[in-house]
């Protein structure tokens, strides 16, 4: 699989929104199997069985999981894959911290 | 290498493989699910962009040289470690398109749960929902044989 940043400059983010926390959410759609979900929730976060059903339930029932938070870069990385992937994920600034 | 192969029924699956092709062409160019990227500055977001779309169209070849030459003389598919991966994500590719741009007149509710009257459709919508539910099917075959050969490459 490809790597965004291979390719990009990672110059991309202010100093300030590297230092904050930022939250990666993945948005409910009605096409994708609730079996692919949970098998892309392991594969691209490492998620055990459990936690990828409980996320990919939080998605189909609430319309939204967070399903990662952290640093910017790492945030953006799961973003990213998680769109290769063709889930709906956005990025989010983390400000329950 | 664990391998999977499918006999298909030619007759049923030909018709639906003009739908794939014709979704591929537009996939070239679009990506499935367009994503709101509103937090990366223009030139970041067309390089995120472009990958993904450079992704999206090596996912669909490796669909499309599943039902290459050798398909046509048996009707066998062969799914394994080194083509599950790419085929289960271009199947929700096409799925993501078909209900984009071929079965818009179908509400979501009947879509995630497959209850629609096939008899009501017009043929080339009732061909899109087939290739849907076909792709969907695909998409099942591969999660419960090659799971773990995904999560562990």
């Amino acid at each position: 699989m490809s790597d965004y940043r291979t390719h990009t400059d990672p110059r991309h983010a202010t100093e300030q929104q590297l230092q904050d926390l930022w939250r990666v959410v993945v948005l409910n759609d009605p096409v994708n199997l609730m079996s692919y979900v949970v098998m892309v929730f392991k594969k691209v976060l490492g998620f055990d069985e459990t936690k990828a059903r409980r996320h990919m339930l939080e998605v189909h029932e609430q319309g939204r999981s967070v399903v990662w938070s952290g640093v910017r870069e790492t945030a953006e990385a799961h973003v990213f894959t998680l769109q290769q992937w063709h889930l709906t994920a956005v990025l989010e600034p983390d400000e329950t911290r | 290498m664990k391998r999977v192969e499918v006999k298909l029924s030619l007759p049923v699956v030909a018709p639906l493989l003009d739908v794939i092709r014709e979704l591929s062409v537009e996939l070239e160019k679009n990506l499935a699910a367009p994503q709101a990227l509103h937090d990366l500055d223009q030139e970041f977001r067309g390089a995120w962009i472009g990958e993904l779309l450079e992704g999206q169209k090596e996912d669909v070849r490796a669909m499309l040289a599943l039902f290459g030459g050798d398909f046509f003389t048996d009707g066998v598919v062969a799914f394994d470690e080194d083509n599950a991966e790419p085929i289960v994500r271009a199947c929700t590719a096409i799925r993501l398109q078909l209900r984009a741009r071929r079965l818009k007149g179908i509400g979501d509710e009947s879509l995630e749960t497959g209850e629609i009257e096939m008899e009501g459709l017009e043929d080339p919508v009732r061909k899109a929902f087939m290739c849907y539910l076909f792709l969907a099917t695909v998409q099942e075959l591969i999660i419960q044989h090659l799971d773990s050969s995904i999560i562990g490459s």
